[in-house]
């Protein structure tokens, strides 16, 4: 499939003159299409047919993600993410403040399309070694108009909204119904990265809405062995079936007695939501 | 939400809130902006936004960070936090 690039515009910080660097290398390489962030602005039947029939790759350069906000203000459906800042943080480049492209910002752009090659190998080859079963029965939490649904077996809650399915030593983990029912239709997912060593409460991977945006933070500590791949090209399994094939990862667990300190049985984590849910509609 | 605990812990007593560093803030409200838990106040005075509902924070939560562009937020240590939590639990299990 064809690629469209939305890019930040790359006037403000150095960072978002890579997000445009990277974008004009990948035209050159792959024959992808840039997009012009203030022309589509401006005028968004201009880059109609270059949307509909190609897959979306969005730049930012900082986190204020100005080309993620624009995509998400004109309903455009975003396969793929970059954020330079956070890229440049991993590979533990600084690559100042100039406006123009620096040599340490360049290499950085290397490292970034290696990576974004090397993403697009992986979505294809994680395969989810283990057999978890859906919940059947459910406890309800009522509030208004709402009704959240609670798996009453086989799930652990940490009060972040987040649940673990374990069985042996891994685990499956991901969001609850009240955090989807909250973000509303979720239309993008970013997953973390495999083979990432996790601390409880870490992040897991992130979610986001038209009306919001999550990080999933894990309920175990372990190491990240698979990710649901499903959800990048269709996050909205995780509103459809938020406790079985919208799972975000799989950790194979190392301290999992003492993370289940601090998690919650359906019957706590009920209590959790009614409180949550009353306290959303104030 | 002066009963407002967090794994029956008061937080109150869990020290997790954003900081602001302010040689670095440029006051885009950006994170003001995303956080609907009202832990930020804007003011008229400087600095023009303070942190001013700590409590209000999730704990462990750290997106408002994320739409930080000039990368001016930062968060306590999770494992010193989540330490302290289990500590606490502890302490008043004992009691």
């Amino acid at each position: 499939m064809k690629r469209a690039i939305l890019p930040c515009n790359g006037l403000d910080k150095q960072q978002g003159v890579l997000a445009r660097e990277l974008a004009l290398r990948l035209m050159e390489t792959q024959g992808a299409e840039v997009i012009c962030p203030v022309l589509l602005n401006n005028s968004p039947a201009r880059y109609e047919k270059a949307l509909a029939d190609a897959s979306l790759l969005v730049i930012d350069g900082c986190p204020t993600r100005c080309a993620s906000k624009l995509a998400n203000k004109l309903g455009l459906r975003v396969d793929d993410k970059v954020l330079v800042s956070e890229e440049a943080k991993s590979a533990g480049l600084d690559v100042g403040e100039s406006l123009r492209p620096g040599s340490v910002g360049m290499q950085l752009v290397e490292v970034m399309e290696a990576g974004l090659a090397r993403a697009q190998e992986l979505a294809v080859s994680e395969e989810p070694a283990t057999d978890f079963e859906s919940p059947t029965d459910y406890l309800t939490v009522t509030y208004d108009k709402f009704i959240f649904k609670i798996p009453a077996q086989g799930y652990l809650f940490n009060e972040n909204d987040c649940w673990v399915q374990a069985v042996g030593s891994r685990a499956r983990v991901g969001v609850s119904d009240f955090v989807q029912q909250s973000l509303t239709d979720i239309t993008y997912f970013e997953p973390a990265e495999v083979g990432r060593e996790i601390e409880q409460f870490d992040e897991i991977g992130s979610l986001e809405s038209g009306k919001s945006m999550m990080d999933a933070l894990s309920p175990v500590s372990g190491r990240i062995v698979a990710v649901n791949s499903q959800l990048v090209d269709s996050p909205e399994l995780v509103n459809e079936d938020p406790y079985g094939r919208g799972w975000i990862a799989e950790i194979e667990l190392t301290d999992f007695d003492s993370d289940k300190e601090l998690l919650l049985d359906a019957a706590a984590y009920s209590m959790i939501v009614e409180k949550k849910a009353a306290e959303a509609q104030r | 939400m002066a009963d407002d605990t967090f794994m029956s812990v008061k937080r109150e007593k869990i020290n997790w809130s954003p900081t602001i560093d302010y040689s670095k803030c440029d006051f885009c409200m950006e994170c003001d902006k995303f956080c609907p838990h009202q832990v930020f106040e804007r003011r008229e005075e400087a600095p023009k936004l303070i942190v001013a509902n700590p409590y209000n924070c999730v704990v462990f939560c750290r997106a408002c960070a994320k739409t930080c562009g000039p990368d001016a937020i930062s968060f306590p240590s999770k494992p010193e936090t989540i330490a302290a939590i289990k500590k606490i639990r502890e302490e008043e299990g004992e009691q």
